[in-house]
């Protein structure tokens, strides 16, 4: 099959990048996609062909990924986000009114082709609420008129214009704010290499190549306390240095920027502006290692940010930073980014490593850990963006100088995405431990409309929510645990007291279902029973004895899955059953009190 | 192999002593504790996605699965607590809120692991008040359906076809609770139809185009038969209802297949009741084969053999027995050959030179046989020649098994593409039929090859000289002398060699030691031995001459040149499988005899046709191309047919009558294996073991070495049937005749389905 010419570049860059040539199959397929607005036989026999699989590995991979198709979309795919954090503020409603104005449903395309619409799930623009994308162009902020007005510049032929870097992420710093990670957001031109290098950039590889060992970097990370930024809160340093020192494998470093837990949106500012922030660490990471590759797994919603990556790694080629004997040192280092293809299973480390082998994104057995046994068999550190792009300023700075900008155990600081129905929703940088509640009346402004808080997320949408009065707690790993919940990843929303519980649980287990891989039985089943029943719940169909039910499955997932979305399932659900009962009790004498009974199909 | 720790845990409050590394799971099975599973699979990778084994761990907070739970030293598990019943319990639920229950139409009902999980550790009710998901039931090939909604997802059938069979044709699409399991083409499989996937299925959800909505698995009684098609002696278990097998399978792993069989093991046994089958004698009656009665028939057959031996003697009549009929049909064939007829031309379709390997090893075949265990066991196998996945398919089976379980290293010299070169650490390609050449050069460096051929060559020959304990396989293309150049190699390596030759037929290799040669006593002895000719003369009741006779293929040349005058063929097909020139010169003969179930070639021929029993339908024993003894069994009554046994026994009397040769007084196939494991070399195996259903190894030997021997010219060859096919029988298979693959072998040739060869 004849391909255009920048697509046969593309493929063969691809496939140049990975030491298996699998790993090129999800990339290729997405960007075949770009090209052709769909993967047909024809498209898929060829992409099989090139990486040396049959159909149905190829197929079977394809059938995984939810923005891969196998049918032609329209030329603007409208892709409309009810998840919690656009849900709270109009989501439905948008979506709604989309599906009127364009005149078709979920996964329809009009019948001239112009449009395509789907419902998706949280693509990464929580801050930025009611937020969908037109392509891979995100548009945030909306109200119905906005979406008009880019519906007709579209019609028209015109290119509305997306906004160009997350909302909430440029806003005047609070002074409770302490930028470390953040501290470029906002300069121009930030992702510019000789801004990033006039602005401290590349100072702390420099240390860490001249003045340090592998295993000094490893002792200031580990003196710094820095704690996995993903959501379980590893320490980092000592993640690292799990790598055992004498293998005759090649070591590998992935920055897992899959970010897709609903409400969480603090990976793509620091992506997007400030990307050589992140290889920076990731270089560090590798030097502490003995890594000479690494990879940037991106999701394929943040398509734009996987251009803007891509064209850092290649300034830092460029300047010597990335590539062979980087700055004299003899070291040596290898990265690119890498597209997902929309899968929320594959932010969890070992589905990530399996999508980068070009695979169906099921996780691993564990034992054995990535440390040992990782990508490709190797020894492999796995961390999250914000947590790579933490390492340099550790390294320039110190350890101690980091831990003690947080709490003992928790050092440092974290960027929170917050979201919901509160006044000014963006990205804060705060240090660890900083109190919930402060965050919420101070730094992002009090509850919108001056209405009452009801409950929050403290850290994405799999964490056991806050009722209000437990919000008076310190923001760290070990303070919210003995509340009983998580820190989590960031993603904190913020719920007012006219939302819907019902509803709500109803909306996050939607998502659960939608994203479980299929792996397990208690999840893939669990998932979609209290899917169905909740939907049946809240629509009036439900029984008094659903209500111990609802906690019961989900009781009967925790701790029972493979990996923990069954747990990030079940966890949301049982506290929201627990702490918001006499809701469901409401909903059994037939109504909600908050607003009318809706169904949100087709996010299946 | 060095020492394997052996560590001490407690499960259920005792203490057991494992090796280390032991899985919890397969240690509380030693113990005779169950822990239940779907996913887990003994043999394949681990995956430990249902959930089912979930036990308690001191010192774990959560329940851990015993599946990957590898039990070290001190560790404490409990199998049997309320909350490992409860989790079972809950995982049941979660299964069954999509399973459809529609268990009294399900082929899998009464043997269904979900059914015996859910009456043992279930709810007696159910809290599912939903839609279940529901998609149309898929024929995936004419033996191979899929039914989606009772699909547990536990993927045993997508491992067994890309781990176990190295087939990959099946996938897993869509996510969640929307999965399903993907053939390799739209809604359709392309595959070696093995069926493995059927069989591994825990539910209903992969059945068997044969057995779909047939019967009930209680209906029917179970018969243990080894297969009637290759020469690997699989144990296949016929599912008999009324008289009809409805199914074959080897759901008990009781066999030397362990859960193997292919396509013709679990879908080839509808011959039986092929509606061409010969179910009344035929006689010749002006021109035309005409039915006859069973006493005429034998009557006709037993005066003009009479009217033959008088007027030509002995030697002016030919016999041919068959490589799928029992050792003790074959046995009593060479009795009537050489003992009643008088005659020496007795031979069969020789498909490897199991003699040449007796003959060069001499008394050391005792212990120098590869059984299907060692393939499996071995530390390294060297294959010459065959195509293994198709022609010995156990045997390729054995081997990946081997190479996954424990890293065998698998050599492989053949002069044709095979799919199992794919395991191979070191293949060689030889120039077609280039085989024997190279391992003379293996032995002896004499030999001229291309330079990649001879580079490869060297490689091969210094891994392999590092190795012990390797086991030799060889097809057709290895024969006498080759067979010398490669025993002189084999002895050269380190720690015990030992050999295979592998045969085409389930009883190539039960013919060969019978002694159906034209120069062989059973047991390999030599005609040239007096002792043993007068042994078996004594026996038999006749006198056994001293000149060999002719081979098959001499015999049928001789016969269309008129040189012959009188034929009996029991179970063979030498005018097709000879490509006998003027086959109707046949005609010539005063008579032809031939026992089979169908009109073949020859049987069309024929002067008095006998319709005859398959193995699946009379008792006796069959000997692998190992050497591995098992018993098969009537399965069923074949309605007309009689075995070859009675018939061979029942002419044996007609004929005494007429005063030629002494009647056989062995009335059962028992008596006969009686008399074959005092009087045959290497058959005196343990009853007992034969009879508890397990097969006993053989070894054959010739009493002294016989370097300088060689197989006659065009005597030894393969018929190089594949998966599909199975000689003259597999014509009357339809079933497997309905595969698209069984008219187009895909992997050897067909371009669609190269990407098949991807690892």
């Amino acid at each position: 099959m004849q391909l255009p010419p920048a697509l046969e570049e593309k493929f063969t860059q691809l496939l140049g990048r990975y030491p298996v040539k699998r790993s090129a199959l999800i990339p290729m397929m997405m960007y075949a996609q770009d090209q052709f607005g769909f993967l047909s036989d024809e498209v898929l026999e060829e992409i099989a062909k090139r990486v040396g699989l049959n159909m149905l590995q190829v197929t079977e991979t394809e059938a995984y990924y939810s923005m891969l198709r196998r049918k032609p979309a329209g030329r603007y795919n409208i892709q409309v986000c009810t998840n919690v954090s656009c849900m709270l503020r109009g989501g439905n409603e948008l979506y709604k009114h989309v599906q009127k104005r364009l005149g078709i449903g979920n996964k329809e395309v009009s019948p001239s082709g112009t449009f395509s619409l789907e419902e998706v799930e949280c693509i990464g623009a929580c801050t930025g609420a009611p937020a969908m994308q037109v392509n891979y162009d995100f548009f945030e902020e909306l109200d119905p008129d906005k979406v008009d007005s880019i519906f007709e510049q579209l019609q028209d032929g015109k290119k509305p214009k997306p906004v160009s870097v997350i909302s909430g992420a440029l806003h005047p710093r609070n002074p409770a704010e302490v930028p470390v990670i953040s501290k470029r957001f906002g300069i121009p031109n930030s992702t510019n290499i000789d801004v990033y290098l006039q602005n401290e950039g590349y100072q702390a590889l420099e240390k860490a190549l001249k003045q340090m060992t592998p295993e000094q970097i490893i002792d200031e990370m580990k003196k710094s306390n820095l704690r996995g930024r993903g959501g379980a809160g590893f320490p980092t340093g000592m993640k690292w240095s799990f790598v055992p020192k004498d293998t005759s494998k090649p070591k590998y470093i992935l920055a897992n920027g899959d970010e897709s837990e609903p409400g969480t949106s603090k990976d793509r500012p620091l992506m997007e502006m400030d990307p050589h922030q992140l290889i920076e660490g990731i270089l560090i990471a590798g030097r502490a290692i003995g890594a000479e590759q690494g990879y940037i797994y991106i999701r394929g919603e943040y398509h734009y940010i996987i251009d803007i990556v891509e064209r850092a790694i290649g300034e830092a080629y460029a300047r010597g930073y990335l590539g062979k004997n980087i700055l004299g040192t003899g070291f040596n280092f290898e990265l690119s980014a890498h597209t997902g293809a929309g899968s929320y299973e594959c932010g969890e480390e070992s589905a990530l490593m399996e999508s980068l082998e070009g695979k169906r994104g099921y996780p691993r057995i564990k034992p054995p850990f990535p440390a040992t046994v990782g990508l490709y068999g190797c020894p492999t550190v796995i961390n999250n963006v914000e947590t790579l792009s933490t390492a340099p300023a550790i390294i320039r700075q110190g350890g101690d100088w980091y831990a003690a900008l947080g709490t003992p155990k928790n050092g440092g600081t974290r960027l929170y995405s917050i979201s919901g129905h509160i006044n000014k929703p963006g990205i804060y940088e705060l240090p660890m431990g900083f109190n919930l509640k402060r965050m919420i009346e101070d730094v992002a402004g009090g509850m919108k409309d001056g209405k009452k808080l009801k409950a929050v997320i403290p850290g994405g949408s799999s964490c056991p929510l806050l009722s209000a009065d437990e919000i008076d707690v310190a923001m760290d790993y070990d303070s919210v645990a003995k509340i009983g919940s998580m820190l989590g990843s960031g993603g904190l929303i913020i719920i007012n007291e006219e939302t819907c519980m019902v509803d709500l649980a109803r909306r996050i287990m939607h998502f659960y279902a939608h994203e479980s891989c299929g792996w397990c039985i208690p999840c893939r089943e669990g998932t979609a029973w209290l899917r169905k029943l909740l939907d049946r719940f809240h629509d009036g169909g439900g029984r008094a004895e659903d209500i111990p039910l609802i906690d019961e499955l989900s009781k009967n997932m925790l701790g029972r899955t493979f990996c923990p979305l069954g747990d990030a399932a079940a966890l949301p659900t049982i506290s929201i059953v627990k702490k918001w009962r006499h809701e469901f009790e409401d909903h059994l004498r037939g109504k909600c009190s908050f607003k009318p009974a809706e169904m949100i199909v087709g996010a299946s | 192999m060095a020492e394997v720790k052996q560590i001490t845990f407690t499960i259920n409050d005792e203490k057991l002593t494992t090796p280390a590394g032991t899985l919890v799971i397969e240690a509380a099975k030693g113990k005779g504790i169950e822990v239940p599973s779907f996913c887990y699979y003994p043999g394949l990778s681990l995956q430990a996605a249902c959930r089912m084994c979930l036990v308690e761990v001191e010192k774990t907070p959560k329940l851990q699965t015993a599946c990957t739970l590898v039990a070290v030293e001190g560790m404490v598990v409990k199998t049997d607590t309320p909350q490992v019943h409860k989790a079972r319990k809950d995982m049941i639920e979660f299964l069954l809120s999509n399973h459809p229950l529609d268990c009294p139409v399900c082929d899998k009902g009464g043997e269904c692991e979900l059914q015996d999980m859910t009456f043992r550790y279930g709810l007696d009710h159910s809290r599912f008040n939903e839609e279940k998901l529901h998609y149309p039931e898929e024929k995936w090939s004419p033996l191979v359906y899929y039914d989606a909604p009772r699909c547990i997802l536990c993927f045993r059938c997508v491992r067994v076809c890309d781990e176990g069979m190295d087939v990959k044709a099946l996938g897993i699409g869509s996510r969640g609770v929307n999965s399903v399991i993907l053939p390799n083409k739209p809604g359709e499989l392309a595959c070696e139809e093995c069926g493995m996937c059927i069989d591994i299925c825990p539910v209903g959800a992969l059945t068997s185009g044969t057995y779909r909505y047939q019967t009930r698995p209680w209906e029917m009684k179970y018969v243990p038969d080894p297969c009637t098609h290759c020469s690997n002696g699989c144990k296949t278990t016929l599912g008999v209802r009324n008289n009809e097998i409805l199914r074959a399978n080897n759901r008990d792993h009781s066999g030397v297949n362990g859960e193997f069989l292919c396509a013709k093991g679990r879908f080839g046994f509808d011959f039986t009741h092929n509606p061409e089958r010969v179910r009344q004698p035929l006689i010749r009656r002006d021109g035309k084969l005409e039915p006859a009665s069973w006493e005429d028939a034998l009557e006709e057959i037993a005066r003009r053999l009479k009217q033959v031996h008088e007027k030509h003697g002995g030697n002016s009549i030919g016999v041919i027995g068959s490589n799928h009929t029992t050792n003790e049909e074959n046995y009593l064939l060479n009795r009537f050959a050489r003992a009643t007829l008088g005659t020496n031309n007795i031979d069969h379709h020789r498909t490897a030179d199991y003699a040449g390997l007796a003959a060069i090893l001499g008394p050391k075949a005792k212990d120098a046989q590869a059984t299907m265990a060692d393939v499996y066991k071995a530390n390294a196998v060297l294959l010459i020649g065959n195509d293994v996945t198709n022609q010995n398919p156990l045997v390729a089976w054995q081997i990946r098994t081997g190479v996954r379980h424990h890293q065998t290293r698998l050599y492989a010299i053949n002069g044709q593409p095979s799919k199992i070169h794919r395991q191979a650490a070191h293949g060689v390609e030889t120039a077609k039929g280039g085989e024997a050449a190279a391992v003379r050069w293996l032995a002896t460096g004499e030999g001229q090859f291309e330079q990649s051929v001879s580079e490869s060559l060297g490689q091969m020959k210094s891994a392999l000289e590092k190795e012990s304990d390797v086991a030799i396989l060889f097809g057709a293309d290895i024969q006498g002398g080759a067979i010398r150049d490669l025993v002189a190699f084999g002895s050269r390596l380190g720690g015990q060699t030992r050999y295979m030759a592998l045969g085409d037929y389930s009883n190539s290799r039960g013919a060969a030691d019978m002694g159906i040669l034209p120069d062989r006593l059973p047991g390999y002895a030599s005609l040239a031995d007096k002792t043993e000719r007068e042994r078996f003369g004594k026996l038999w009741g006749g006198e056994i001459a001293a000149t060999p006779g002719l081979t098959a293929r001499g015999m049928m040349e001789a016969a269309v040149a008129e040189k012959l005058k009188a034929m009996y063929v029991v179970g063979a097909n030498p005018v097709k499988t000879f490509e006998v020139a003027q086959p109707d010169r046949l005609a010539g003969l005063e008579l032809l005899v031939v026992h089979d179930m169908f009109l073949t070639e020859t049987a069309q021929r024929a002067d008095v046709v006998l319709p005859a029993a398959s193995s699946y339908e009379k008792d006796g024993t069959l000997t692998n191309t190992a050497g591995e003894l098992q018993m098969t069994h009537r399965s069923i009554d074949p309605q007309g047919p009689r075995s070859d046994f009675d018939l061979l026994r029942i002419l044996s009397h007609q004929l005494g009558m007429l005063g030629l040769g002494t009647p056989i007084r062995l009335r059962t196939p028992e008596a006969a294996f009686d008399e074959i494991r005092q009087n045959v070399s290497g058959y005196d195996v343990s009853v007992a073991s034969l009879l508890a259903g397990g097969a006993q190894l053989t070894s054959a030997a010739c009493k002294s070495p016989e370097p300088n021997y060689q197989a006659a010219a065009g005597a030894v060859f393969s018929s190089h049937d594949n998966l599909f096919s199975s000689g003259t029988l597999g014509r009357y298979c339809s079933r497997l005749a309905s595969t698209k693959e069984a008219k187009d072998t895909p992997w050897s040739s067909s371009p669609s389905t190269q990407s098949w060869w991807y690892r």
